[in-house]
């Protein structure tokens, strides 16, 4: 069973998009652009491991930090059982771990 | 409330509740249990069992309780530390004490229920149907039992955060095994 969990305090609509939307194949930067000057850099650049979560895996990465690490605090912010908290932790650190294979 | 949600708090209250808040609403569940079974006659001799008998005494309905609960609780916590690292042993003690909550139901009908004579019922099976409390108890022993025993399923799972066949393995053997180990610690302590 599925829990559901909501972030209101950050908007997220606006995703950097990870994949191909043709073929699912995981992206790369290919420019960057200095929004005071208009240089632009262009090469082959990876995405940050974070970037490639799911948004509502950053969600909660933004609000551990926030809240020093804490999973207690995190558990009475999002109305969720301590060990609930826990196991979605688990759940992004295997992501993460998968991802940097 | 949304149905997924009403389903999720009685099937799945730990990812809400869970540690020493759980454990403490268990125990309320728990006492009353064994307050209303100890009048009603039900006695719980089993992690997973209950029966109706002719007399009991208060200290018994407890002994029966308690024995249940240390031994459901000490085996899905040597399943835990088999399947799982890192869990703290409160959300299982928290987790477990609140998935035996269902059987207070059987407490509260047994409560108004006469046991049949066991020499008519031997004599003629067809006894039970005269009383209709007696009935209702058997019928609703099922739903509770298969309500405890996935409330202990998700116990398991949410204080441990394991999932798949591990889980499941480790589960039926440890719901097993706990039964059994408070059979027979019952028939020697009590």
């Amino acid at each position: 069973m599925k829990t559901y969990i909501t972030f209101a305090k950050y908007n997220f609509n606006n995703m950097l998009p990870t994949n191909c939307p043709s073929c699912q194949a995981q992206l790369k930067v290919k420019c960057l652009k200095c929004e005071n000057c208009q240089t632009e850099v262009t090469g082959s650049y990876d995405l940050p491991l974070l970037a490639l979560l799911p948004e509502i895996d950053q969600q909660f990465i933004l609000r551990f930090v926030i809240n020093s690490g804490s999973l207690k605090e995190m558990s009475s912010e999002l109305k969720l059982s301590y060990p609930t908290v826990r196991n979605m932790l688990n759940d992004i650190i295997t992501k993460i771990k998968t991802d940097e294979k | 409330m949304k149905s997924k949600e009403f389903f999720e708090l009685i099937f799945n209250p730990f990812t809400r509740i869970a540690g020493w808040q759980a454990f403490w609403l268990g125990l309320v569940f728990l006492i009353l249990s064994g307050v209303i079974g100890g009048f009603g006659n039900v006695i719980f001799d089993g992690v997973i069992d209950s029966h109706l008998v002719k007399e009991e005494t208060m200290l018994q309905s407890f002994g029966y309780l308690g024995i249940s609960m240390l031994t459901l609780v000490l085996v899905m916590w040597i399943a835990g530390l088999i399947i799982s690292k890192g869990f703290r042993f409160i959300d299982i003690l928290g987790t477990m004490t609140l998935s035996k909550a269902p059987f207070i139901l059987l407490a509260i009908v047994g409560f108004f229920t006469k046991m049949p004579d066991t020499n008519e019922i031997m004599k003629n099976p067809m006894v039970i149907l005269s009383s209709t409390s007696f009935l209702l108890m058997m019928i609703l022993s099922v739903p509770v039992l298969v309500w405890s025993i996935t409330l202990m399923y998700n116990a398991l799972k949410i204080s441990c955060g394991t999932k798949g066949s591990k889980l499941t393995t480790a589960f039926i053997i440890a719901i097993l095994g706990s039964e059994a180990i408070s059979k027979l610690l019952i028939y020697f302590v009590l």
